[in-house]
């Protein structure tokens, strides 16, 4: 039996070209916006030598730009200036600390940018503006290519000077090399169009120069879109046949994959929870039944058994493990110590590490609150060993007590229901939703093993908690719903919760309000479609759900809404509801706030999603005893997401 | 009061301020972290220069609890910066006031990750984030916060604070009852707040130094929050406080109402203005913010007392020199603002540097060249032909004439300006921008011929006589991706605006027309033509891929109002659909995420999507004689299509590339194009 045990081929050793790697496991690139000035920095060396440490079989580093007139985002690394050279020194020191091989990912976005922060034209084959960035690009001229070329191979050398084992070229799903391969966005007509070998000519003539900058002794991969999910775009075949070609032309020692367009099918690349694991296996599948070269297979690998199961089937050589990682940088390490169970798993929310990324911010983890943050150490603990009751068993509470019990206090979780979980455990109720109920085991089974002891079905009030005699108590009591104003008492405006929590099942002609844009309103608007009501949505924003775009999970939403002939309605307030005369229905008055029209809408239920209120009572009662410590973290401070939960939960347990 | 103008001084507080125009605290992103950086200063110190009477730093957050955007100035972090503004203002004697604030539930916990503060539990509107209702505890350390960033703000050499009460502001949501629901003294007086931070930020600081208020004193949303009339009250309770009072307007559902762009009326809050300046009959000198970006618009309100100082940040955001030019007599050279919002307007995740599309130095001061400045060559003799005259080849011109050099600008269009005179049709301020690029190359000896359509032997001519050959021959309309029957009528939204900027508008468009606008960009152009064309009485439809129409307008802050509007004209939004086809009966669409295809019936098509490179004249020389690729320079449009700009950014850097190719020129280091922040 191999190390790790049940894994057959996890933990066998690959032969990639000159460099050797542990385990099957990649870190492969993603972006981080850890770079400062366009350098890398203290936390990308923090960041990653965290998942080296973890046991990671090989990291490649997220993308290096090699022209200035790449600059589609702000915190890009700007490779072609070799003042990064030191930070990339301080990069594979960091993971060669623990003999894991490193690769730096070379890139040039092309025409998926914009001249923002360049203030330069943007780059691309053909004058075919971007889906996303919708900025027309200049048609590079034969020089320019020279100058494209010739940069990868100058980026390549400054990787080489920073200790890096190889490089690899993203040709995939953002990237200039992707532009030319692609039908869809290279219309030339000379040598570098046309057939597949003229969109493929820059390729061999960057991986010629690459190979060249960093010489036999370091590994040089290539990145392949196996299918763009785009109109006119590279399919399956075509992907194959360029994955012969870059093996014919030899000098390249890996082929990794993926799937999608970062700006138009971006919600493929990085699938959420709705997108069923496994999803993208057809693309290293075929091509490694192509080549000879080991193929990485990507797409939401977030289990090791499941990476394991990968091999086994031949789907690929290696598996890219990211978000997975992200949430425990010990994964691999954990799954070779036979302690898979113990794994802080994935939950392919992309609340902050996808969603972060979108919007300029650093890299981070709904569940793990060090991510992004490796390079700040934590205090000591001001005392060890006191005495801690929290209240409330969400995930704010549940956090707060293992990185409590972690730093050596004697810890106490109350939580009135049966089970904890919160308001998790009923959003994870949704059938769609269920994988976000892995917070809370994960959060459970370290309170477990981190020594906190949880009692349930236990509400605690003052005395109860005296009689604990603590010397800290930090209040997790969560939220509860909040009546609309326009609701009264009528029995058939409902919440969310009320729904979820099987309170009553609304059916016939259903309107859900959708006050919060997010998970909240529409994954009850399917569930209730799905028992077979006929559903409208309406928010007074322009869209609904709208936060459901960060996380890449609007397209998803958009599909299934139509298939289930959910109607969604926007810029609508509601503005009262009365009883229905027939039947036990209730009629809204509603205003159309753009145009200031009024109607109304007669249904039989009103769902809403709607901003709840803190349960703050008990801290109030408790928050002037002069013998206490008494913290609020969570909802009880103010009903937000589970991540703002998570990160004060750890936050106070670190003051302590 | 005596009325004053524009270029008068003022006392404030003691002391005095070089004019009565107001350069307001605004984002610029050109922070470094949290604190103020040499870019900052360099970026004040050239509207110092130009004469701006009263500067208000970008404003700083008093707490560590507020960090709405990534590079908000936090004012523990700012001394130094102060300082050295301070400095670089001194000898131009700008009174230099530091923005102090808070914005509350209008922040941001992306960066802090802390709960935001408010006066109650009510979720802003654009975030939805739920707050923190501030305990007693809470609101002691802002009143602090406020006292330590005024201590500190005065020990670095300011003359005096500014606190924020305006749109994005905590103390407006003490302020309204759309925000605040107290039952504390707090909510029964909601002033209160306001008022002890401005009497502990005066016991702080003393008489001698300027405390000013930016006030919101209408919500626009009557319903419950801050009006006019509520406003009066508050600016007479706090008069006695305060020596400068900022008059503004919006609230948590107006955020656009603070700084719109032109399709608000310039100088929207006149009468607003007016109206707070007379109930405090003198009581305290006003300033009248928003849409202000003329000198004779601001003159005519000092003159008519509206106010006793103008806020003109967008103005001087495109002539930093904007006072100075008056006082020189030389208004008329005064470049204007078009109140586009489009790069000076960077409330964006993406943290793009203030910018202004008319001087895209503005911001980058210290690492773009000063081109307004003449060269130490001797440009005499120096002969160059600039081909197009569009923005790009206008400012190339206007540049190397500045320097001295004898230009020559052909185009075979018969008006100059390529797009603007266009786009005017549709965004009338940006014929200011026209006009002042004509009026300038004009007035520094620029040759423009127009109706005359140049050959590449014209070029080959020109570059064997010795002149520089500059090329910005702009765009030219794209093949569409969709099919047209035929017979089905599409026209591009250039030629159709350009119908409407020539008056011939009903030749292209037939009276009471159903129209389909083809709108894949969602920019500024594709809603200018729809509601032009339904201003002229026609059924509008507008086709977008997106869930809204108009996405990229969420930078000039027009993006919620384009939508409302085009609601109230009735017009038809078709989204999330793709034009596939149009035929004699309309457009055929196809929905993104159903695929269903249903028509939308038209008369006639216009297509607002992308433009490409007119690039013809360059091909067929590079073409006969690559090395002439060498020879030609090129800007704007003719290069890849975009914006004003872009185009004036490449104009401006095609007249350095002249200088730099000129043979007289000894040193080419003086060309320094900025590549990297």
């Amino acid at each position: 039996m191999s190390a790790g045990g049940k894994y057959r081929y996890l933990f066998s050793p690959l032969q990639i070209g000159p460099i050797t790697v542990r385990n099957r496991v990649v870190f492969s690139a993603h972006l981080t916006n850890y770079a400062a000035d366009g350098l890398p920095t203290e936390q990308h060396a923090a960041y990653l030598g965290a998942r080296a440490k973890g046991g990671a079989g090989m990291i490649i580093t997220e993308e290096h730009s090699t022209h200035p007139t790449d600059w589609p985002y702000e915190k890009l690394i700007h490779g072609f200036n070799a003042a990064v050279i030191p930070g990339y020194r301080r990069i594979t020191d960091a993971v060669h600390a623990h003999d894991v091989p490193i690769l730096a990912q070379l890139n040039h976005n092309g025409g998926q940018a914009s001249s923002m922060f360049s203030r330069l034209p943007v780059w691309a084959p053909s004058p075919v503006p971007d889906p996303l960035f919708r900025e027309v690009p200049k048609a590079v001229d034969h020089h320019e290519i020279r100058e494209i070329v010739a940069g990868y191979g100058l980026v390549a050398d400054h990787c080489a000077q920073g200790g890096f084992d190889g490089v690899e070229l993203q040709c995939s799903h953002s990237s200039i090399v992707r532009g030319f391969l692609s039908p869809a966005t290279n219309e030339r007509t000379d040598q570098y169009g046309g057939s597949l070998a003229g969109r493929a000519r820059i390729l061999l003539e960057i991986i010629d120069v690459v190979r060249e900058a960093i010489g036999p002794g370091r590994a040089l991969g290539v990145r392949l879109c196996g299918d763009e999910l785009i109109e006119g775009g590279t399919t399956i075949d075509e992907a194959v046949a360029v994955a012969r070609l870059v093996e014919a032309h030899g000098k390249v020692d890996y082929i990794n994959t993926s799937i999608g367009v970062a700006t138009a099918t971006l919600f493929m690349i990085e699938a959420s929870m709705h997108v069923p694991a496994g999803y993208a296996n057809y693309i290293p599948a075929a091509l490694r039944a192509a080549v000879d070269l080991p193929v990485i297979g990507v797409g939401r690998f977030k289990d090791p058994l499941q990476a394991d199961r990968a091999l086994a089937a031949g789907v690929c050589d290696l598996v890219g493990v990211v978000r997975a990682q992200i949430a425990d940088p010990d994964f691999v390490a954990k799954a070779r110590a036979g302690q898979g169970s113990s794994i802080r798993t994935c939950l392919s929310c992309n609340q902050e590490c996808v969603g972060r990324m979108g919007l300029n911010r650093w890299l981070g983890c709904i569940e793990n609150p060090r991510t992004g943050r490796e390079s700040i150490t934590l205090p000591a603990p001001r005392r060890r060993g006191r005495r801690v009751v929290v209240v409330g068993g969400g995930p704010a509470g549940l956090q707060a007590a293992t990185t409590a019990a972690a730093r050596g206090h004697e810890v106490t979780l109350l939580e009135r229901e049966p089970s904890t979980g919160g308001q998790v455990a009923v959003a994870a109720s949704v059938p769609s939703r269920a994988e976000f109920l892995d917070i809370v085991r994960n959060l459970l089974s370290e309170c477990r093993r981190t020594g906190v002891d949880v009692r349930t079905n236990l509400d605690a009030d003052q005395d109860a908690i005296r009689a604990l005699r603590p010397d800290v108590v930090i209040v997790a009591t969560g939220a509860r719903p909040a009546r609309p104003w326009w609701a009264g008492d009528h029995a058939r405006v409902v919440d969310v919760r009320d729904v979820l929590e099987g309170r009553v099942a609304p059916d016939g002609d259903v309107v859900v309000v959708d006050d919060l844009g997010f998970h909240q309103a529409t994954s009850v608007a399917e569930l209730l479609a799905d028992r077979g009501a006929s559903v409208e949505v309406m928010t007074p924003a322009m869209v609904v759900g709208q936060d459901l775009g960060i996380t890449l999970d609007m397209e998803g939403w958009l599909m299934r809404a139509h298939a289930k002939k959910i109607v969604q309605s926007t810029d609508l307030v509601v503005m009262g509801a009365g009883a229905r005369e027939d039947g036990d229905g209730l009629t809204l008055d509603l205003l159309h706030h753009p145009t200031g029209a009024q109607r109304t809408r007669s249904c039989d239920w009103v769902v809403v999603a709607t901003h709840q209120q803190p349960v703050d009572e008990l801290w109030r009662r408790l928050r002037d005893d002069p013998a206490l410590e008494v913290h609020r973290i969570g909802d009880a401070v103010a009903p937000r997401r589970a991540h703002s939960a998570v990160i004060e939960g750890h936050r106070v347990a670190v003051t302590l | 009061m005596a009325r004053a103008a524009l270029t008068d001084p003022v006392i404030l507080a003691g002391r005095r301020a070089p004019s009565r125009v107001l350069f307001g605290p605004h984002e610029t992103n050109l922070g470094q972290g949290r604190s103020i950086s040499a870019r900052h200063v360099a970026y004040y110190a050239r509207r110092s220069a130009g004469g701006a009477g009263v500067l208000v730093t970008e404003t700083a957050s008093v707490h560590d609890s507020d960090w709405p955007y990534e590079r908000a100035p936090l004012a523990q972090d700012c001394a130094a910066g102060w300082a050295a503004v301070a400095e670089a203002c001194h000898d131009h004697g700008t009174l230099v006031l530091a923005g102090l604030g808070h914005t509350g539930a209008q922040g941001s916990t992306a960066f802090s990750q802390q709960a935001l503060w408010a006066p109650s539990g009510v979720a802003d509107a654009a975030s939805r984030e739920m707050p923190v209702v501030m305990e007693q505890e809470d609101i002691s350390l802002l009143v602090a916060g406020f006292v330590r960033g005024a201590r500190l703000a005065v020990d670095s050499g300011l003359g005096g604070v500014e606190i924020d009460a305006g749109v994005g502001a905590l103390l407006r949501q003490f302020h309204s009852g759309l925000t605040n629901l107290r039952e504390d003294a707090y909510g029964q007086d909601p002033l209160m707040l306001t008022a002890q931070i401005l009497s502990a930020v005066r016991d702080e600081i003393g008489a001698d130094v300027v405390l000013s208020l930016r006030l919101s004193c209408d919500e626009l949303a009557p319903w419950a929050g801050v009006t006019p009339q509520m406003a009066v009250e508050q600016v007479r309770a706090l008069a006695p406080l305060l020596d400068l009072l900022v008059v503004v307007q919006g609230g948590p559902f107006t955020a656009s109402a603070y700084r719109p762009d032109a399709h608000a009326p310039a100088g929207h809050t006149i009468e607003l203005c007016r109206q707070i300046r007379d109930a405090l009959g003198g009581a305290l000198p006003v300033v009248l913010q928003g849409g202000v970006v003329k000198a004779a618009m601001a003159q005519s309100a000092l003159q008519e007392g509206v106010a006793d100082l103008v806020e003109m940040t967008r103005a001087l955001i495109a002539d930093a020199d904007l006072v100075a030019k008056v006082r020189a007599g030389a208004g008329g050279t005064v470049r204007p603002c078009v109140r586009c919002n489009q790069t000076c307007r960077v409330r964006d995740n993406r943290n793009p540097v203030v910018a202004c599309i008319g001087d895209p130095r503005s911001g980058h001061e210290s690492v773009d060249v000063d081109v307004e400045v003449a060269t130490s060559h001797d440009w005499r003799g120096r002969r160059v032909l600039v081909v197009g005259a569009g923005p790009a080849g206008l400012e190339c011109a206007r540049v190397l004439a500045t320097w001295g050099a004898s230009v020559q600008v052909v185009d075979s269009a018969d008006r100059a300006g390529g797009m603007l005179p266009v786009v005017a049709a549709g965004r009338q301020t940006f014929g200011d921008l026209s006009d002042w690029l004509v009026s300038e190359c004009d007035r520094l000896g620029v040759r423009l011929t127009l109706g005359s359509l140049l050959h590449p032997d014209d070029i080959r001519a020109a570059l064997s006589s010795g002149q520089s050959v500059v090329l910005a021959t702009g765009s030219r309309a794209a093949t569409p991706r969709y099919k047209t029957d035929p017979g089905a009528k599409v026209i591009t939204a250039a030629d159709l605006l350009d119908a409407a900027s020539r008056g011939t508008l009903s030749e292209v468009v037939g009276a009471g027309s159903r129209v389909l606008v083809h709108d894949p960009v969602g920019g500024p152009v594709g809603v200018a033509v729809v509601e032009l064309l339904a201003r002229h009485g026609h059924r509008m439809s507008i086709v977008t891929q997106d869930q809204i129409v108009g996405t990229g307008l969420s930078l000039s802050g027009d993006l919620a109002d384009a939508n409302s509007r085009l609601q109230q004209a009735g017009v038809d939004r078709v989204l999330s659909c793709v034009l596939r086809a149009v035929t004699l009966q309309g457009g055929a669409v196809e929905q993104r995420w159903s695929a269903e295809q249903h028509l939308i019936p038209a008369d006639l098509v216009v297509d607002a999507g992308h433009r490409l490179a007119d690039s013809q004249l360059y091909d067929a020389l590079v073409g006969a004689d690559p090395s002439l690729r060498d020879d030609l320079v090129r800007a704007g449009d003719c290069v890849a299509p975009r914006t004003v700009h872009e185009a004036i950014l490449e104009g401006r850097r095609a007249a350095l590339t002249v200088l730099s190719r000129s043979p007289r020129s000894r040193s080419r280091s003086v060309v320094r194009l900025e590549v990297a922040r």
